[in-house]
This record gives structure tokens, sequence and C-alpha cells, in this order.
């Protein structure tokens, strides 16, 4: 069967497949992109819109820095759409020392990367934020992080990738990656149809775990359930990203309605379908917790609930990179529930090295062989009490 | 967790009456419902409504409503108003706001039955205040007591807007126009003969262009359409006007049916692809009414029967041989009401052009909502005799018959079915007692005497509209077209507790008149038109 | 999704339209010329659109206009109404009140 061709394949539609495409058509490279549902449909249109470089495992610190310093201040203007990014900071809410004892680790952390971040308690936290119930007795504030709008940010790269000649073609599931002798060449769909390139770019989500497999690469991930509520749009209260130890996490958008995610904690264990369904209990969870830490928002009406899957990697960071031993195939997948922000820098790693070139980032601990042998792993902690960050 | 054997969704005409159902079968059940009220359209239809006995013929919507609550609650159904069902969820689990809570449900069997809202119209200043759905400005008149506007373009000729329309009447508004895009009035004959002969005009063929104003609706344009719904150039109206309700067709309300998982179908708008038992796709969860597909109150309470019948079959509250006959009976209830140029089959015919006997159906009603002169007499409810007699103008096939029950010495017959046209039998001799009248859900019956004294006659027509005029009174006779074609003195009114508020007006006329005229007005009131 | 639809089909040209400033949204106030620009834009789908737009995304959720979007895009896109997909349905069928949400009370 011949294969249609082009001179890179991108595999998912997303922040990472549509940067990734836009970045590669900027310099004239001819790219088809397969989406196998609609644009952005996975966790990419799905998130709560946080870019955030704090709380973060030091592995991909780096990344999402440089997103947050070369990429988003300016991607508004690069791509003529308003994709809603402030740097307006980031409150992280804690109720006991031992969230100021993580948050301390997360300080030192963020300063050994130029991140400031800082610890305020009791009245300093009220007199600042005066929403913020006396319930949070700790608090985290990162000027640096900041929060953008997912939908217009990703259906964002795939107008502006498509003005570029960009070539997306939904509806189309790549099923298996086919090597010529020892390079990835061709991305075989459930259609039949067949797609060539020089290089493959896979940015798939979760689901892309069984077609890596088929070049023989097992990234050791699970699929997580995240919910998210969305209010009414409401007066302006604040406009910076918020989180709580509880779990819950979001912002309140430019157009006032506020969005927050978290899960119940219960997910893996309900779930076992592929459909991203709604729980009777994640919402509530989350509307419950919210209400605590931040009691003027009970009075708001949730209009509308909806939940994705995070692709959990087993240490909670992503594989991003080249692959070595499948030349021509290079993959972002696993990022754990905060790929969302880094996302743009990803998609911009990912065509440097399909052109050949370095990449700009350090993403040397992010490399796809580190679960080959269990004595490699590091051990790193959990990012955050109440397992909603991953 | 609480578990009901059935948990049914919405306390409308399906809701209630599967509640009903399946209590009698020993179910235990929970009714939920978002309103204050139960009855879901029920509540606000104050009109008498079709059908025969068995679906509740000639009994107002809202005493439709109160007997089905009735009847649940003392069957023992738990009835939640003020709750709504938030969402449901694997496996056959709800949860519901009520009380400033939420609370989940188990239940062996769900049947949704939350109806359906109304559809758009996006015309130029669609979005100005005084723009609203014809279901919208009946709540605002029938439940809350409050007049939508004063002067009201009507979009829509189906019954909705015809209902409606003669509601907004009522309530003391100025009806300007009914106005649709379609060659013909979409809903009964006799809801449009109720209208016209007051006075308000039919635009067939006409869609509205734009509503004006700066911050609420101050007057509308309208214009004449082509068969693919394009302005015709030139033909553009005028009308002063506050408000427009939009009758323009219903949309199910099926979102907890997808959320659930079932199979949609496209009927009128999504819904649950359902079998003819009510089951959908998801074993355990039925749907029923005009979240299955939009029809009448009366064909909702049967699918909301057979549906419950289905869920005790499936949960062992009743056997097969129960199952079948309890179908069987409701099937053939239904079929009864699915028959005639209304039934759902026929919808958005524009070929029909005989009854089912074969008379010739009335043009001047297809097309400007009024039966004329010389069509009127062709009919078999409509004779002459010496003496007082019924005039029955119902000139389709509509599935309705209380008029026949309501005559006690004969005069009136129906034939095969429900949807035969009424036949006034002249060798009957009517005792002028006026039930028919008062009975005939369409109003569309009246008692002629062709001459009482010399020279004049008399005309006794339903009458359901405040201030009631007095014996005494002179006013104007307005013909079917609604144009006054003479005096008339106001002989009598009766008001009977049997007649369920339709007064009977009883007017003298010129004999040459009595087969024209068909409503009164006070010479005040035909002043100001 | 199992349609395969190639984005770089060509749909036409951006026609504008004497109606194109009528508001189609109104919860969030958006209008048919900016529906139609999105289809443009190789927006084609319910859910792209209303995520790009935020048409239906107000406090009705799209009860009021969503029938009329799915016409306007499937109109610009050559195709039936009743091809297009609908967007997602998701709890709470009505908005409730965040303080109510996180309020669960079990009732035996």
């Amino acid at each position: 069967m011949s294969s249609i061709k082009a001179d890179v394949i991108v595999i998912g539609s997303g922040i990472v497949g549509s940067s990734a495409a836009y970045n590669l058509a900027k310099e004239g490279r001819k790219v088809i992109v397969l989406e196998k549902d609609m644009i952005g449909n996975g966790g990419s249109c799905r998130n709560g819109g946080g870019v955030r470089i704090s709380g973060r495992d030091p592995r991909e610190i780096q990344l999402c820095a440089y997103a947050a310093k070369n990429i988003w201040p300016q991607l508004s203007d690069e791509l003529g759409i308003d994709v809603e990014y402030k740097k307006s900071g980031y409150l992280f809410m804690g109720y006991e020392p031992a969230h100021k004892k993580m948050m301390q680790e997360r300080v030192e952390v963020c300063s050994k990367y130029n991140i400031k971040m800082k610890i305020i308690e009791g009245d300093d936290i009220y007199k600042r934020f005066p929403y913020v119930s006396k319930h949070v007795t700790v608090a985290g504030w990162t000027q640096d992080d900041g929060v953008a709008n997912p939908l217009k940010a990703t259906l964002g790269y795939y107008i502006a990738a498509r003005r570029l000649g960009v070539r997306y073609i939904t509806g189309e599931e790549a099923v298996k990656i086919i090597k010529i002798k020892d390079d990835a060449r061709q991305v075989l769909c459930a259609s039949g149809n067949i797609y060539e390139g020089d290089a493959i770019i896979a940015a798939p989500g979760y689901f892309g775990k069984d077609l890596l497999k088929t070049v023989g690469i097992d990234v050791p991930m699970q699929k997580k359930l995240n919910e998210i509520i969305v209010t009414e749009r409401a007066p302006k209260m604040f406009d910076h990203m918020i989180g709580g130890a509880s779990g819950h996490y979001g912002q309140q958008t430019e157009n006032g309605s506020f969005v927050f995610g978290s899960g119940s904690g219960r997910e893996l264990f309900l779930f076992d379908k592929n459909e991203k369904t709604s729980t009777e209990q994640s919402p509530s969870f989350i509307c419950n917790t919210l209400g605590i830490d931040i009691p003027f928002i009970k009075e708001l009406k949730v209009v509308r609930t909806w939940s994705g899957w995070l692709d959990r990697c087993i240490d909670l960071v992503p594989v991003i990179g080249k692959i070595e031993e499948v030349p021509g195939l290079y993959v972002s997948i696993g990022s754990s529930g905060h790929g969302f922000g880094p996302g743009p820098a990803v998609g911009r790693v990912l065509s440097e090295l399909a052109c050949g070139r370095q990449s700009p980032v350090d993403i040397s601990k992010l490399h796809y062989d580190r679960f080959d042998y269990v004595y490699k792993q590091d051990r790193y902690k959990e990012a955050t009490v109440g397992g909603s960050f991953g | 967790m609480r578990r009901y054997n059935l948990c049914v969704i919405g306390a409308g005409p399906a809701g209630l009456s599967a509640a009903i159902e399946a209590a009698k079968t020993g179910m235990s059940v929970g009714v939920f419902d978002e309103n204050q009220k139960a009855g879901g359209q029920l509540f606000k239809q104050i009109h008498k409504f079709f059908g025969s006995r068995e679906h509740k013929a000639s009994i107002r919507g809202f005493n439709i409503g109160y007997e089905l609550l009735t009847e649940a609650k003392a069957l023992g159904v738990d009835v939640h108003l003020d709750s709504v069902v938030i969402g449901i969820y694997d496996p056959l689990r709800i949860t519901v706001c009520e009380d400033g809570c939420i609370t989940n449900y188990a239940a062996d069997n769900i049947v949704v039955a939350t109806g359906a809202s109304e559809n758009t119209v996006p015309f130029e200043g669609w979005d100005l205040p005084g723009v609203l759905g014809a279901g919208a400005a009946q709540t605002m008149m029938n439940l809350h007591g409050v007049q939508p506007g004063e002067k009201i373009i009507m979009l829509g000729s189906g019954n909705v807007g015809l209902v409606v329309g003669f509601q907004l009447l009522q309530a003391g508004c100025k009806v300007e126009a009914v106005v649709d895009a379609l060659p013909h009035v979409g809903g009964y004959g006799v809801h449009a003969s109720k209208l016209a002969r007051t006075g308000v005009p039919f635009y067939l063929s006409h869609s509205i262009v734009r509503a004006e104003g700066e911050d609420h609706v101050t007057g509308v344009v309208i214009a004449q359409v082509d068969s693919h719904f394009n302005f015709l150039p030139g033909t553009e109206k005028h009308f002063d006007a506050d408000t427009v309700c939009l009758a323009v067709g219903l949309n199910p309300m099926s979102q907890l049916t997808r959320m659930a998982g079932c199979e949609m179908v496209n009927k009128g708008g999504l819904v649950p692809k359902t079998d003819k038992y009510g089951a959908t796709t998801i074993d355990g969860l039925f749907a029923a009414g005009d979240v299955a597909g939009i029809e009448e109150a009366s064909s909702a309470m049967i699918t909301g029967r057979i549906a419950a019948l289905s869920a005790a079959k499936r949960s062992g509250f009743i056997d097969e041989k129960q199952f079948e006959d309890g179908y069987n009976e409701n099937h053939s209830s239904i079929l009864k009401l699915r028959k005639g140029m209304f039934a759902p089959e026929n919808r958005g015919r524009m070929d029909i052009t005989k009854t089912d006997e074969g008379y010739p159906l009335s043009v001047s009603l297809l097309e400007n909502g009024f039966v004329s002169d010389t069509e009127i007499r062709t009919f078999p409810g409509v004779i002459s005799e010496e003496g007082v007699h019924p005039v029955i103008e119902c000139t389709q096939n509509i599935p309705c018959d209380p008029c026949q029950e309501a005559c006690r010495v004969g005069c009136i017959k129906i034939g095969e079915g429900i949807t035969s046209l009424p036949q006034v039998n002249a060798d009957k001799k009517c005792v002028n007692c006026g039930r028919c009248v008062a009975v005939c859900p369409g109003q569309a019956i009246f008692l002629v005497d062709e001459e009482t004294e010399n020279g004049f006659g008399t005309v006794t027509m339903p009458y359901e509209f405040l201030p009631l005029p007095q014996k005494g009174d002179i006013g104007v006779g307005l013909d079917r077209a609604g144009k006054a074609v003479c005096t008339a003195e106001v002989t009598d009114v009766k008001s009977r507790k049997e007649f369920d508020h339709t007064n009977l007006l009883t007017v003298k006329v010129p004999s040459e008149m009595v087969m024209k005229v068909r409503f009164y007005k006070g010479k005040e009131a035909a002043k100001h038109e | 999704m199992s349609e395969i639809m190639d984005r770089s089909k060509d749909i036409g040209e951006f026609i504008p339209r004497p109606d194109d400033d009528v508001i189609i949204c109104r919860c969030e106030e958006i209008t048919r010329g900016e529906i139609r620009k999105a289809v443009h834009m190789g927006l084609w789908t319910m859910t792209e659109v209303k995520r790009y737009l935020r048409c239906g995304m107000g406090l009705c959720q799209g009860q009021t206009c969503s029938k009329t979007v799915k016409v306007i895009i499937a109109s610009e896109l050559g195709i039936k109404p009743q091809e297009l997909e609908e967007c997602t349905a998701r709890p709470p069928v009505r908005p409730i009140e965040l303080g109510i949400f996180g309020n669960e009370v079990e009732k035996l």
C-alpha cells in the first residue's frame, strides 16, 4: 500500500503536537498531524490552565521555566490569538505543619533554579489574600508562576499551524509505528492508511502507550481520571492560580468563571473504562474542599463538570526526547497531569530534535530509558499531598 | 444508599403516569422533579384536553395534573419536588440536589421523563427583551399571573402557538398576528378558529425579518417567504408590538440519557433510541413522554404507563401475561390518538386535501385560520333545522369525542373511531342544555336557533373571557374571520359548575346572521380595534 | 469520532452575510459571523467551536443556541446538521451552587 508522505508525521494534535507542528512549519517543513479524535480533545483542552514552575520535580523545572520565559509571554502575538497568559502568580494553600515542611522543600528546589517562592503564614495570608479562610494556616506564593487558557492556546496553535500549511487529519488513529530497517518511518492507522516521514513525533497522551510498544518502547504509566468543575461568570476576585493541599487547583479565567480540578482519590479503583466519564464523587469533593478554603465561591453556581485522563508515569514526570534506539522517533508522553504549562516548550524541543538540532533545554533526566533497570530509578517523592498532581 | 425499585425523573404526565402504573404493581417508586409543582407542562395548561374519556378529554390540563399527583401519592409514591436530578451515573444511580444538599439514590430501574424545551429562531433583534418562548409566556401568565406584554406577535401556528395565543387573549393581551413560514396552519383548525373569530389575523407563508427596538421590542417586521423560506422583496409588513412569542417546535431534554450512555437518534431533536416498550439501549433505563419523541400530553401518559410496565416486568413485579395485557390495552389507546391528519406520521404533510370520510378540507381554514361561509355548510356537524340545534364546526379528523357523550338525547354522533367527524342528527330533538357547547375542547360547538322571533335568531357560543357580558348588553357579532357583521344583544349568560368555567353566551342577531356570528364583543371593546 | 476529516480540504472562502452580527449564543454574546469565521479557521466540530468561542458555555449550557449553532457550522461545511456530533452531556444538568454541590448528605 502506498504511503502518504511528508517531512514529519506528528501523532496527536494537543498542545505538544500542535506546538511541534507549528514550529516545524515555520521553517518550511511539510507536516502531517494525525489525530484520532478531534483537535486537542485529550488533556490539552481539559486541564486547569496552570503555567506553574514551582512545586515541580527538578527534572522538569527547566522545561517549564523556559516556556514561562521564552514562549508564553509572546505567544498571543506570535499566534495572532489571545491565549490569555498572565504571569500572575500561584498561591498554594496548606493547613498543617506537614504542609509547611513540603513547601519549604519546594522553596529550596525553586531557589536552585532562580524561581522565587516564599512562604507566608497566619495573618499575612489574610491581609494579602482576604478571600482565604482561616482554615489555611500556611501558604506558598510564587510570583513567577501564571495561568493561561488551555482551549485558546491549544486551538490557537492548531489554527496557526494550519494557516502555515500543516495538514491535520482527524479521525485517523495511529496504531502502529513501522520501521524500515533501523529507522522509524511509517505510521499505520486503523483506517489502513499509512503515513511516512523522515521523522515521527509522537505526543499521543496515555493511549499512545500501545502505539509505542509496537516499536518496543514501553513507558510505565497508568491512566487516572481527573475531574474539573466550572462556575458561572463572576466579578473578578483574583487573577492568579491557586491550589490547595487538599488537592484542588485552578483559576478564575478571563471571562470570570472559576475552573477547579482535582480527584477524589478513588478513581484508580473505581474506573476501568476508556470513556472519559463523570463520577458522582469527585465534583462534590472539589466543591467541598474548595468551599472550605475560599468560602465566597460557595454562592456561585457550577454550570458544568468534565473529566479527563492523566497519563500518570511511574515517577510522575514525562518521557520527552529522541528515542536513540529507534532513529527517527521523538516522543512526549506521561506528563502526569502537569503537561500544559511546559507544553509549548516541549513542542519546540521536539521540533528542534526532529530537525537534527539540540534541545534548547536540558531534558536529559526525562530520557526514555531511565526505566530500563530498577536500580536506575531515582527515588523522588510525590510532588504533592493528595495525589492531584499526577 | 437509598434504593427504589423505580426512579422516575420528571413529574409531568409521562412521569406521574409511570409512577402510578409502577406503584400499582407493588414497586417502590421515587419521582424527582425540579419544579415546585408537579405536573410538568400540565400545570400551566388551562385549556380542556382532546381525546376520549380514557385520555381525560375535556378536563383542563392543570386538573389532570392534580388528579395524577393525588393518585400517585395515594399509592405511596415518594414525590420529591424542588429536586433536581443533576446526573445519572453508572450503574443506574442518580444524584439529586434537594434541600440545599446533594444525595445519591440507587435504582433498580429508571424512567427518564424530562420532557422538552423550546426551540428558538435567531432573526435580527431576537435577543431584545420581549422575545420569549410561547411556553415561557404561558408560564408567566398561568402560573405567575403576569402579562407577558401588551401587543404580541406569535410566531408559529402549531398547537402551542394557537393555544398560547388564545390564552394571551384571555390574559388581556392583544395578539396582533399569528405568523408561520409554512403555507398551512400547523395545529388543529379549531384552535385557529378560536383566534380568528376574535379578529386575530393569520399570515401564513410569512416569517419575521426583524424585531425592532433599542432596549426592548417596539415593533416587528414580517415578510412573505417562498417555498425555500427566502424572503420575497417588497412584501414587508410592520407591526407595533412589544412582545414576540416563539412557538417553533420543541427540543427533547435528553441530556440525562446521553450522559448515561444511551444510543441516540434524531427525532425532532436528539432522543434516546427506544423500542416500543420504552426501553433504551441501557438495560434498566427507560424513556417516556416528550423526551422520547415530541407528541402530546395524552400520548405521554400512555408511554409513561408502558415504560412502567416494562420496568415492572424486568424486575419481576408482573409476569409476561400481565405485561402483554397491560401493553396491549395502552397500545390500542395510543393508536386511537395517532390517527388522522395530525398523527405523528402525517406531520408536515401538505398534500392532505380530504378528511378520512372524503369531505374536502377547508382551504380557508388551512390558509387563513377560519372556515369560509360557503365551506362550512359541507360538513356533517353543520345542518339546518327548525328550533334550537347544535352546529358543530369541527371539520378535521382530530382524535376527540366528548361531544357525543355530552348530549343526553342523542343529537350528536361520532362515527367509527374518535377521529371521525361529529354528525348532528336532525331526527333527535335538542333540549338546549348547552352541555355540548361547554364540553367541546375546541370551542367549536354552537347552539343555533334560526328564527326565535320575527327576523331574529339566537346563537349560543362558548365564552371564556372576563369581564363576562351581562344580559341586556348590546355589542357586535363577529363572523369566523373576526369581522363585525351586525349588532348583537346578549340575551342569556349561563355559568354552571358542570361547565367548568366555559360560560355559555347567547346573543340575538338577525336571522340571516345566525350562520355567520361566532363571537361577541362589547361595543367599547369593538370600538378600540 | 470515527469519520476521517482532512482539515486542509477546501470548504470555500468566508463570504460575509448581512446577518453576521446577529447574536446566536445569548449567554456569551457570540454572533453568527464569529461562528462562521471559526469554521473557516479550521474548527469543524461543535466541541471545537464551543471551546474556542465559548458559545454554549454560559448558564444555559447550549440549551438555547446549540441547535442553531449546529445548523450554522453544518451550512459552512456543506453537510447536514445531523452529521455533526453533539457536545458531551455532563452533570450537572442544571446549574447548582458550589456550596450545595459540596454538601453531600446521605438519606436512607
